[in-house]
C-alpha cells in the first residue's frame, strides 16, 4: 500500500474542479455590547471549514468572498451573522445570554467540527480559563482536572519535571507505556513543556478510537490535539503582554517528630531488651532522651536554626571507645532545607499583524521558577520561548505559511550526588532529629543533607526544542482544498553534572577529642563552656572531624556530560472535499499521508577525580579510563488515511475512518495494519417530537467503535537482540573484555496489540444550552495483548518468550457538566465539573492465582492486606505472677499443626471462653511477639488464626482486596462570576479514591526506628501504657520491612490518598475601556492567583503528598529513592499577581 | 488552464515526496548484535565475545563490589571451620515454597555452595554449541571449531556439575529446547550418573580439543584440566563415599587424575610464591603457582570486598574457631598431640603462628582482634600492609568494596592436591598402584616447601617437615573410617584451603556432613587461648560486666565470667558469645530440595518432578 491508490483518487478530483471565486481579507473586531473586546470568539465561513479565533482583543482576520455570510459565535454569547459587503473590515458586538455552545468548533482529527456534530469521545479545553493567568509552569500542570478522563498527576515539587497525563484509566498494557501521543499543530511534541501556555488556542482530547485512530498507531493511548493561534491582529500590530510574579512554599507545614521521635527510638529498642544505644552516627539512649527533654526545656525557645551546635550544650560522647555520639538538640529538617516563599516569574509577549494578505505572529515566553532546596547555589528551572508564524495567501488559490517555534529549557539544581535512590532528600527523611543541621562551633558546615546541597555543584539539564512548519494550502474550489504541512524538530539536550568533594565537620565518623595549643585535653561544662578539668560536670570536649570525606574518585567527584541529540521529519498532507448533495444529504471527505522518521542518538561523557572542585571541567579531571557511552536508535512511521462524514438532515451524523500504518518498530511482515473506527451520532433534539418544548435545546446520542494497533512496545520483543559492552572480566591485555550475551526468547510469529474502544455518548443542552452535560461510557479493550507465553517451566533457562496471548479490559464514565448565566443586572456566573472514573480487569494472561500475581480477572492495581481490628490491650493477654505476658510455645491445642512450636504471648480466652486467635505467622521476626499495644488482626475466615492461606485466590487465609492504587474519581469543578470588569473563579481538582500501601520512613510507623526518622503523626500518637487509645501501635523497630510484624499490610494503616485541592482562585479586575482608550490601551486586567493553595486530605498530618507516587521522579522512574513513600522535593503551592496588558 | 495545471503540479509534489522511499520503513536496530545468521557469529572475535560472557560467572575469584557469591570468605560461610555468636546458621528443614529461577544473575545458594534450580547456563552454554555448529562452523577453521566447542562443553560441564553437586538428580539437556517441546521441558530428573557420564564425555571432549594456549587470561586446556580434576574429584569420591556406583567413581577419579597429570606434567607452573603472595597481591600476572587468575583495577571499575574482609576491622560474622587451628599441623609435622616441641600445647594465637604449618600465620592476625567473634582474625586474603590500618582509615586497596588485590581463580597447589586425593583413593579402594613418597614429594611436599616470604621469617616462622609414608602422624582425632594417608591428604586441604571455597564440598563427598554437628566437639564454640587482661584488656568493660557476656574457658571445663572485678582470672579459651549448635540435620540436607511450586506445576501439567532424595 504505497501512493498506488492514493494519487488516482486525488487526479480524479482535480477533475471535478469547479469555478473560482474571488477570496479577499477581512479583519474586524468582536466586543461585548458594552465594547469590552471578546477574545476565543469563534468567526466562521458559513457553509465552509474557514474558521479562525479572535485574540485577546477581540480582533480576527479570515479570507472570504463578498456576499458569503461570517458567523460570531462564543460561549455564553447569541451568535451573530453579518454579511460580507464591500468594506473590508466587520465589527461586530454579541449579547449575552441564550447561548449556544454546540455551535462552537472543536478541533478534531485533521480538520475541525462543530460541538453538536462531534460523534467521537473528543473533550475540548477551555483555554482561556483553564491556562491563561495562571502561575503554572506548563499546560499539563494546568489541564489537571479540567477534562474528563484525562488523567493528570504531578508526583513531586521538583522543578521542570513532566506531569504524568494518561488519558482512560490505568494501563492499556504490560508492554510498552501508556502515555498519550501529544501533538502541536499536529506533530508530535517530546515534552508538554516545550508549549508556552499563553500561545495555545485551543486543546482537544480525543479519547476514543474512533476519534484517534487517524492518527494511527501512536495514538493507542489517546491523544491530546494542541493548536496555537494564528494571523491574528490587524493593519495596527497588536500587542498582547502578560506578567506574573509568585511566591511558592511548601504545600503544607511537614512536621517530623522530634523528642518524639527519640522516644519512640527508645522504646522500640527497650521493647527487645536493648537497653543500650540505638542509631548509626548519632545515639540514643534512654538517658539521653531524658537529656533531650531538659535540653528542650532549657533551650527550646532561644535556641534556634542559625545558632551553632555546641559540644556539652547539645551533644556529648559516651562509650569505652569514645565514639558515641549522643544528642540532645532536635532539629527540624525543614528550617534548613526549604526555601520559603521562593520567587517565580512570567512574562509573555505576543505581537501580531495582518499587512495586506499576509499575517504574522510573533511570541515570546519567559519563565523563571524558583526550586525549594534552600541551601543551594542555584535550583530553578527557566524557559524561554519563541515563535514566529507567518501565513500568505499568494493569490486566491494558494495560501504558504511558515512558522518556527524554539524552547530552551534549563533546569539547574544542586548536584550532590549520582544516585538516584539515594539523594539527599532519603537522607533528609532517614536520620533522626539530633542529626545535626547547620554549623559546628568552629564555623564548620555539619555534614548533612542541606551541607551537601550547599557545597554541590550546579548540574544543568537543558533542552534546547526547535521546529521549523512549512505549509501550504491549495484551494481548489470553496469546498476542496489540500493541506500539506512539513515540519522538522530537533531537541538537543544536554546535561551537566560538575561534581565535588564535599568537606565539612563529619557527623558520620567518629568524633576528635579537642585539645588546646599545648595538646592538652580540653574540658567543657554542659553550657559549652570551657572549664577546668576539675570543675563539676567537667567532662573532655570532642568536635567533629573536618575534613574531605569524599575519598579521591568517589561519589560525587567526577563530572558527567551527556548530549542527547532528537530530530524528527514530519510530513501531514491531505485532502478535504466537502460535498453537500442536498441540504439534507451532506458528506466530507478527507483523505491523507502522514509520515513521521525521527532519529535519536546520545552520548555520555564521565571523569572521575577533579582536581578543582570549585570549578569542575573534563579539564580538571583525570581519573582513568573516561568513561564513554552512546548508542543510536531511529524509527519511522507511514500511515495513509482517510475519512467520511455524512450528515443526513443534521440529524444523523454518521463518521468513518479507516487508516492504513506502517511502522518501522516491527519485521518488515508486521509493518503494516488497518485500524478502522466508526460513530454515529442522532441529534434527538432535531425531531420533531422534540421541538415544541423549551427545556431540552440539544440532545445527541452518538457511539463509536474503533481499533488501534500499539507500537509502544520494545523491537526486543520481534528481535532476538545479544546485549553486548564491557565484561566483568579484564583481559591478558589489561582492558576490561567485550562481551556478547545470551540472545533472548521470542516467539516469531508475535503480533501488534490492538487497542479496541466502544464508546456510548450522551449530549444535552437545556435552558436555552445554558447548561450542557455530556456523558461518556466506555470500554477499552486491549485484545492479543503481549504477555508472557503461560506454562513454561524453570527448565527452559529463560524468561518465557512473550506473545500476544492476553488481553485487558477497562470500563470507565465521564461527566462534564457546564452551566453559563448572565444575570439582567450584568451578573456572569459559569460552572464547569467534571468527574471520570474507569477499573481495568485483566481478562487473560495466565493460569496464576497467586492474589499477587496478574490473575485472570485482577482489577489492576489492587492491594490484598489483612483486616485490622484495633491493638491489643494488657487486658487481652493472661499475665503471668509478675504482671507482665507470658511468652509461651503454642500446641496443637491453640493452633494448626503448622504452627505448633512458635512462640507467643498468651491469650486470654473469649467472653464465652472461645479460644483465642494467634497471629504468630505473622510474626516476621525473632525477637517480635504481639503483645499489648500491637496490632490486633481480624480473623476474617474464622479459622482461628491469622494467615494469609496459601496466598491464592481459592485460599487466600484473611487477606482480602482493601484498597486500590490508582486513582478513582478523578474530578475538578470550578465556578466563576464576573461583574463590570471583575472576575473571580476557583477551581478545585481532586482524587475520590485511591489507597497506597507505603514504604519508609514516612509511611510505616517503626520503619528503621534505629536510624530514627519519624513523622510526628506517627510517634505523637503510638501505643504506650500510658497512652492505650492510640492510633498506631506500640513502639518497635520494623528493620525497614513495610510488610512484617505490626506493619503487614492492612486496612487501619493503609494511606488514604483521596484528596480535594483548591487548585486556583482568581480575583481579577479589567479596567474600564473608556479609560484604557485614552492613553491607548484597548485592554487591561490585573488579578492575583492562588495555586495549589489549600489541600484536604486524610493522611492524618503525614508529610506525603497525596498526589506522590512510589519510586518515580524526573530522574528516575521505577526506584527513585528506593520507592519509599513521600521521599522527595515536596509540592509546592503559590500566590501571585499578574497583569494582562493589550495594546 | 495554467493555473489549474500549477496547482496540480504542486500537490502531485507533495505526494511523491512523501512516498518517494520504499524502504522507509526499514530501520533495524543499528546498536545491537541480531542472534542471526550472518549478522552475527561472523568470526572468531564474535565467537569469543560471547564466550567472554561466560568468565565471570565461572571464574568467580573474590566476585565484584559487595557481591560475595563463590567468593571466599564472605560467601563460603556454611562449614565447620568456623563459629558465629548465638546460634550457627540452620541447615535447611524444609521444602521451600519455591526454589529456582531462570536468569543468569540468580544468586548462588550459600547453604549448598552452588546454584539455585537454574538451567539458564545450560541454555547458553547449548545456543554457543548450536551457533557453533550451524552458523560458525562454515566462517572458521576446523581447530577453531573445534576449541570453541570444547570452551562451550566445558562451560556446560562445569554448570552440571554444579547443578548436580546441588541437586543430585537434575534434568539433562544436550541442546536448546524450544518452547513448544513441552515433554521435554517437563521432563523428570535424569539419574546422578546418566547426567555426570554426559558430562565426562564433555570433559573428554575439552581435553581432547581445546587449545593449549589462547592468548593470556583465555581459557585453554590446563586452565580447563585443573577445573576438571576438580569437578571429577568431586563427583568420584561422592558416588565412592556415598556407595552410589563405583564403576563410575573410579572413572571420574581416572579422569581427575589424567586431567592434572595433564597439567603436572607441562611444567608451566611450580611452586615459586609464598602462601601469602597468592591471596593478596595486587597482580598475579607471573606468579608461576597460578593457573589462572582474576584481575581487579580500581580504574577499570572492577573492585571487590573481600580484601576489606580480611583487613582487622570488618567484621564477617563468622570465624575460624579453635577445632580449626586444632587441625593445622606442626612445624614437626606431627600433630600437636604427639609433638615434641614443648609448646604445642599452647593454644595462644602467638605461639600457634610460630609453631604450626606456615599457613597458619599467613590465614590468621597473629594476635586476638575484637572484630573476630572467636578473637582469631582471618586476614588471608589481606597484605601485611593492609592489617597495618587498624584503628586508622583503610586506603581503598583495603577498606570497602574497592579492593584491588587479584583473586586466584585456579592454582597448582589445588590440582596437586586434588591429584593426590584422587591417586590415594584409588590405591585405597580400587585397587590401584599405591602412593609413592615420590606421589607425596610432587604435592604435598611441593606445597610444604613454598618459600617463606620475609616478614613471616622475621617472626619465626618455619617450614613444616615433609609427609613421610613411612611416619606418618598418627592422629588421636582421626576418624576410624579413614585412614592415616587419606586423613592427613584432608588436612593438607583444610590448611591449603582454609576461608575458600572448599570446606563445605569437601565434607559433601567425604559423608562427613556431620563435622556440621557442634555439639560433637565444645572446641567448636571456643577461640584460641587468651590471657585477656594482658592481650584484649579492652574487652573487659564495664558494660561487659553487666551484660556478663565475657567468658573464658579453663583448661579444667571451668568457665569464668568477666563481672568486673576479676580480670586477672580471665585467661582460657575465649567463648564466642553465646554460642550454640544449629539445629538437627539428617542426611536429606546433602542435597537441596526442589520447590514446592515447581513440583505442583509438574502435576498439574501432568508430568512428574521426583522430590530430592530425603526430602519427599
Amino acid at each position: 500500500m504505497t501512493i498506488k491508490w492514493t494519487l488516482p483518487f486525488l487526479l480524479g478530483m482535480f477533475f471535478c474542479l469547479a469555478s473560482f471565486a474571488q477570496s479577499r481579507t477581512v479583519t474586524g473586531n468582536v466586543s461585548t455590547e458594552d465594547n469590552t473586546p471578546l477574545p476565543g470568539v469563534t468567526v466562521n465561513v458559513k457553509g465552509t471549514d474557514h474558521t479562525v479565533i479572535t485574540d485577546p482583543s477581540g480582533n480576527f482576520s479570515i479570507s472570504a468572498n463578498t456576499g458569503q455570510t461570517l458567523v460570531f459565535s462564543y460561549v455564553g454569547y447569541n451568535s451573530k451573522e453579518s454579511v460580507i459587503g464591500t468594506s473590508n473590515s466587520v465589527s461586530v458586538s454579541l449579547n449575552r445570554n441564550n447561548a449556544n455552545r454546540l455551535q462552537d468548533v472543536v478541533v478534531v482529527g485533521y480538520g475541525t467540527q462543530k460541538r453538536g456534530d462531534v460523534t467521537g469521545a473528543i473533550s475540548t479545553v477551555d483555554v482561556s480559563k483553564t491556562l491563561v493567568a495562571r502561575p503554572i509552569a506548563d499546560v499539563g500542570r494546568g489541564l489537571q482536572g479540567a477534562v474528563s478522563g484525562l488523567n493528570v498527576i504531578i508526583p513531586s515539587g521538583e522543578v521542570g519535571s513532566d506531569p504524568i497525563l494518561k488519558i482512560r484509566g490505568a494501563m492499556t498494557s504490560f508492554q510498552g507505556s501508556s502515555t498519550p501521543l501529544i501533538l502541536l499543530d499536529n506533530v508530535e511534541i517530546p515534552s508538554i513543556q516545550v508549549v508556552n501556555p499563553n500561545e495555545i488556542a485551543s486543546i482537544s482530547v480525543l479519547k476514543d478510537a474512533a476519534a484517534a485512530s487517524i492518527y494511527g498507531a501512536k495514538a493507542s493511548n489517546g491523544v491530546i490535539l494542541i493548536t496555537t493561534k494564528k494571523g491574528s491582529g490587524t493593519s495596527k500590530p497588536m500587542v498582547t503582554y502578560s506578567g506574573n510574579l509568585s511566591w511558592q512554599n511548601v504545600w503544607k507545614d511537614l512536621k517530623m517528630g522530634e523528642l518524639n521521635a527519640l522516644k519512640y527510638t527508645v522504646d522500640a529498642a527497650e521493647r527487645v531488651g536493648n537497653f543500650g544505644i540505638s542509631g548509626a552516627f548519632y545515639y540514643v539512649d534512654r538517658d539521653s532522651y531524658n537529656k533531650a527533654v531538659q535540653w528542650q526545656k532549657l533551650y527550646g525557645g532561644s535556641i534556634g536554626p542559625d545558632d551553632p551546635t555546641v559540644f556539652g550544650r547539645d551533644w556529648y560522647v559516651q562509650g569505652s571507645a569514645h565514639n558515641q555520639k549522643m544528642g540532645m538538640r532536635t532539629y527540624n529538617p525543614y528550617d534548613y532545607m526549604i526555601k520559603e516563599w521562593a520567587p517565580t516569574q512570567q512574562h509573555d509577549i505576543t505581537v501580531g499583524q495582518t499587512l495586506g494578505k499576509t499575517s504574522f505572529n510573533l511570541g515570546l515566553g519567559y519563565l523563571d521558577q524558583s526550586g525549594m532546596i534552600k541551601p543551594a547555589k542555584k535550583d530553578d528551572f527557566t524557559r524561554y520561548n519563541a515563535s514566529l508564524r507567518v501565513s500568505t495567501e499568494v493569490n486566491k488559490h494558494i495560501t504558504i505559511r511558515g512558522g518556527a517555534m524554539y524552547s530552551r529549557r534549563d533546569k539547574e539544581y544542586p548536584y550532590a550526588t549520582s544516585s538516584t535512590t539515594a539523594d539527599p532528600w532519603l537522607y533528609l527523611y532517614r536520620w533522626g532529629p539530633i542529626y545535626p543541621f547547620g554549623n559546628d562551633q568552629n564555623g564548620n558546615p555539619i555534614r548533612s543533607p542541606v551541607s551537601e546541597f550547599a557545597a554541590a555543584n550546579t548540574a544543568s539539564l537543558l533542552q534546547n526544542y526547535m521546529n521549523v512548519n512549512l505549509g501550504t494550502t491549495l484551494n481548489f474550489t470553496n469546498n476542496w482544498n489540500l493541506n500539506f504541512d512539513y515540519t522538522y524538530s530537533t531537541q538537543d539536550e544536554t546535561w551537566k553534572r560538575p561534581g565535588t568533594r564535599f568537606t565539612a565537620a563529619d557527623s558520620w565518623s567518629a568524633p576528635l577529642a579537642r585539645v588546646d595549643e599545648e595538646g592538652n585535653p580540653v574540658y567543657v561544662d554542659s553550657t559549652g563552656n570551657v572549664v577546668s578539668s576539675t570543675a563539676p560536670g567537667a567532662m573532655p570536649a570532642y568536635d567533629l572531624n573536618n575534613h574531605t570525606y569524599t575519598s579521591l574518585g568517589g561519589n560525587p567527584d567526577h563530572i558527567i556530560r551527556s548530549a542527547t541529540d532528537f530530530a524528527s521529519s514530519t510530513i501531514n498532507a491531505y485532502t478535504t472535499y466537502n460535498w453537500k448533495l442536498t441540504e439534507n444529504h451532506q458528506f466530507k471527505f478527507i483523505l491523507g499521508v502522514n509520515r513521521v522518521a525521527a532519529a535519536t542518538e546520545w552520548q555520555y561523557q564521565r571523569v572521575n577525580q577533579l582536581t578543582d572542585i570549585i570549578n569542575p571541567q573534563f579539564n580538571f579531571a583525570v581519573g582513568t579510563p573516561p568513561i564513554v557511552d552512546g548508542d543510536k536508535t531511529w524509527e519511522s512511521q507511514l500511515g495513509y488515511f482517510g475519512r467520511i462524514n455524512y450528515a443526513f438532515k443534521d440529524k444523523y451524523l454518521i463518521e468513518g475512518n479507516l487508516r492504513r500504518d506502517g511502522s518501522s518498530k516491527f519485521p518488515s511482515n508486521l509493518w503494516w495494519r488497518w485500524y478502522p473506527s466508526v460513530s454515529a451520532g442522532w441529534i434527538v433534539s432535531n425531531e420533531k417530537f422534540l421541538q415544541k418544548q423549551n427545556v431540552v435545546n440539544f440532545f445527541k446520542i452518538r457511539g463509536s467503535w474503533g481499533s488501534i494497533g500499539d507500537q509502544t512496545v520494545p523491537n526486543t520483543l520481534y528481535l532476538p537482540l545479544m546485549p553486548s559492552g564491557l565484561s566483568n572480566w579484564i583481559g591478558g591485555n589489561g582492558a576490561r573484555s567485550p562481551y556478547v550475551g545470551t540472545p533472548p526468547a521470542i516467539t516469531h510469529d508475535i503480533s501488534w496489540q490492538d487497542i479496541e474502544t466502544k464508546n456510548l455518548g450522551v449530549d444535552l443542552g437545556v435552558f436555552e444550552n445554558k447548561m450542557t452535560v455530556t456523558f461518556d461510557l466506555y470500554q477499552r479493550n486491549t485484545n492479543n495483548m503481549i504477555v508472557p507465553l503461560e506454562g513454561i517451566p524453570l527448565t527452559y533457562g529463560t524468561g518465557a518468550p512473550k506473545g500476544n496471548f492476553g488481553s485487558l479490559r477497562t470500563n470507565g464514565w465521564e461527566l462534564t457538566i457546564e452551566f453559563n448565566h448572565r444575570f439582567e443586572n450584568g451578573i456572569g456566573v459559569n460552572f464547569m465539573g467534571n468527574i471520570s472514573d474507569s477499573k481495568t480487569f485483566i481478562e487473560e494472561y495466565g493460569t496464576s492465582t497467586g492474589v499477587n500475581s496478574n490473575y485472570n480477572g485482577k482489577n489492576i492495581g489492587e492491594i490484598w492486606g489483612y483486616r485490622t481490628d484495633r491493638l491489643y490491650q494488657m487486658s487481652d493477654f493472661d499475665l503471668g505472677s509478675d504482671g507482665k505476658p507470658q511468652l509461651i510455645t503454642l500446641t496443637a491445642d491453640d493452633v494448626p499443626a503448622k504452627y505448633v512450636g512458635k512462640k507467643a504471648y498468651k491469650l486470654k480466652p473469649g467472653k464465652n471462653g472461645e479460644k483465642p486467635v494467634y497471629q504468630v505467622f505473622l510474626q516476621n521476626s525473632s525477637n517480635f511477639f504481639f503483645g499489648p499495644g500491637d496490632v490486633k488482626f481480624k480473623d476474617v475466615n474464622g479459622d482461628g488464626v491469622i494467615d494469609n492461606g496459601s496466598a491464592l485466590l481459592s485460599d487466600h487465609g484473611d487477606l482480602e482486596v482493601i484498597g486500590n492504587s490508582n486513582p478513582r474519581y478523578n474530578y475538578g469543578f470550578r465556578l466563576g462570576a464576573n461583574y463590570k470588569g471583575f472576575d473571580i473563579s476557583v477551581f478545585f481538582q481532586g482524587v475520590g479514591s485511591r489507597q497506597v500501601w507505603g514504604n519508609g520512613f514516612l509511611a510505616i510507623p517503626g520503619d528503621q526506628s534505629s536510624d530514627g526518622a519519624s513523622p510526628a503523626t506517627f510517634v505523637d500518637d503510638y501505643w504506650t501504657p500510658d497512652n492505650t487509645n492510640a492510633f498506631y501501635p506500640a513502639a518497635y523497630n520494623n528493620g525497614g520491612s513495610n510488610d512484617a510484624n505490626n506493619m503487614h499490610v492492612q486496612d487501619r494503616y493503609l494511606l488514604n490518598m483521596a484528596y480535594i485541592r483548591l487548585k486556583n482562585l482568581t480575583v481579577g479586575y479589567s479596567l474600564p475601556q473608556n479609560l484604557l482608550k485614552k492613553v491607548g490601551v484597548n485592554s487591561l486586567r490585573v488579578y492575583g492567583a492562588l495555586e495549589n493553595f489549600i489541600t484536604w486530605d486524610h493522611l492524618r498530618g503525614l508529610p506525603i503528598d497525596p498526589e506522590y507516587i512510589d519510586g518515580y521522579s524526573m530522574w528516575n522512574s521505577d526506584n527513585y529513592n528506593l520507592s519509599r513513600t513521600g521521599m522527595g522535593t515536596p509540592a509546592f503551592k503559590s500566590a501571585s499577581v499578574g497583569i494582562q496588558l493589550n495594546f | 488552464m495554467r493555473k489549474y495545471n500549477y496547482i496540480c503540479g504542486l500537490g502531485i509534489a507533495c505526494l511523491l515526496f512523501i512516498s518517494c522511499k520504499k524502504d522507509f520503513l526499514d530501520r533495524p536496530p543499528l546498536t545491537s548484535y541480531v542472534d542471526a545468521d550472518g549478522q552475527f557469529w561472523r568470526n572468531e572475535d564474535d565467537i569469543r565475545m560471547f564466550a567472554t560472557d561466560f568468565y565471570d560467572n565461572y571464574f568467580n575469584g573474590y566476585n565484584t563490589s559487595f557481591t560475595a557469591d563463590y567468593a571466599p570468605v564472605r560467601g563460603y560461610t556454611f562449614n565447620d571451620d568456623v563459629t558465629g555468636k548465638n546460634v550457627q546458621s540452620n541447615f535447611e528443614s524444609s521444602v521451600p515454597s519455591s526454589r529456582g529461577s531462570s536468569s543468569e544473575n540468580a544468586a548462588w545458594m550459600s547453604q549448598y555452595a552452588g546454584p539455585t534450580w537454574d538451567f539458564a547456563w545450560v541454555r547458553k552454554a547449548n545456543i554457543f554449541i548450536d551457533r557453533l555448529d550451524k552458523n560458525a562452523k562454515p566462517n572458521i577453521t576446523d581447530e577453531a571449531y573445534k576449541h570453541w566447542t570444547a570452551v562451550a562443553r566445558f562451560f556446560r560441564g562445569y554448570e552440571y556439575s554444579r547443578l548436580v553437586s546441588v541437586f543430585g538428580d537434575v534434568p539433562y539437556f544436550g541442546r536448546v529446547v524450544n518452547e513448544s517441546e513441552l515433554d521435554t521441558l517437563y521432563k523428570d530428573r535424569d539419574p546422578r550418573g546418566y547426567v555426570m557420564d554426559k558430562v565426562y564425555d564433555d570433559f573428554q571432549y575439552v581435553l581432547a580439543n581445546m587449545r593449549e594456549n589462547d592468548g593470556t587470561q583465555n581459557l585453554n586446556k590446563y586452565i580447563a584440566a585443573a577445573f576438571i580434576s576438580r569437578l571429577m574429584l568431586f563427583e568420584g569420591t561422592y558416588e565412592h563415599y556415598h556407595g552410589l556406583d563405583a564403576d563410575r567413581a573410579k572413572k571420574y577419579l581416572d579422569l581427575a587424575v589424567q586431567a592434572a597429570d595433564l597439567v603436572m606434567n607441562s611444567n608451566k607452573y611450580s611452586f615459586g610464591s609464598d602462601f601469602k603472595s597468592l591471596f593478596s597481591s595486587e597482580s598475579l600476572a607471573g606468579n608461576p603457582e597460578v593457573i589462572l587468575y582474576r584481575a581487579y583495577d580500581a580504574a577499570l571499575q572492577i573492585t571487590h570486598c573481600i580484601g576489606s574482609y580480611s583487613n582487622g576491622t570488618e567484621t564477617v560474622g563468622v570465624d575460624g574457631n579453635l577445632v580449626l587451628a586444632k587441625s593445622f599441623i606442626m612445624n614437626d609435622g606431627n600433630v600437636w598431640e604427639n609433638s615434641s616441641n614443648p609448646d604445642a600445647a599452647d593454644f595462644s594465637i602467638a605461639n600457634l603462628a610460630k609453631t604450626r604449618d606456615p599457613r597458619f600465620e599467613a590465614t590468621f592476625i597473629d594476635k586476638p582482634n575484637g572484630s573476630a567473634t572467636t578473637l582469631l582474625y582471618e586476614d588471608k586474603f589481606a597484605s601485611r600492609d593492609a592489617i597495618t590500618y587498624i584503628g586508622k582509615t583503610y586506603p581503598p586497596e583495603w577498606g570497602s568494596n574497592t579492593n584491588t588485590s587479584d583473586a586466584p581463580v585456579i592454582r597448582l597447589g589445588e590440582v596437586v592436591l586434588n591429584w593426590i586425593e584422587a591417586k590415594a583413593v584409588l590405591a585405597q579402594d580400587f585397587g590401584e598402584t599405591p602412593v609413592t613418597q615420590d606421589d607425596l614429594d610432587r604435592s604435598i611436599n611441593a606445597i610444604r616447601n613454598r618459600p617463606l616470604d620475609a616478614a613471616a621469617i622475621a617472626k619465626g616462622v618455619q617450614k613444616t617437615a615433609p609427609l613421610e609414608l613411612s611416619a606418618l602422624p598418627d592422629d588421636p582425632q582421626r576418624d576410624a573410617d579413614v585412614p592415616q594417608l587419606i586423613w592427613e591428604i584432608r588436612r593438607e586441604r583444610r590448611m591449603e584451603f582454609a576461608f575458600e571455597n572448599f570446606r563445605l564440598l569437601d565434607l559433601k563427598r567425604w559423608k562427613k556432613l556431620n563435622y556440621m554437628d557442634f555439639s560433637t566437639n565444645a572446641d567448636y564454640f571456643l577461640g584460641p587461648w587468651i590471657n585477656l587482661p594482658v592481650e584484649y584488656p579492652s574487652a573487659l568493660t564495664s558494660a561487659a560486666a553487666t551484660k556478663g557476656n565475657v567468658k573464658v574457658k579453663k583448661s579444667d571445663g571451668t568457665i569464668v565470667t568477666y563481672n568486673g572485678t576479676n580480670a586477672s582470672d580471665m585467661v582460657g579459651f575465649w567463648m564466642v558469645d553465646n554460642a550454640k549448635n544449629r539445629n538437627s540435620f539428617t542426611d536429606q540436607n546433602y542435597l537441596s530440595p526442589v520447590g514446592q511450586a515447581q513440583i505442583n506445576d509438574y502435576k498439574d501439567k501432568g508430568y512428574t518432578l521426583t522430590q530430592t532424595v530425603g526430602w519427599q
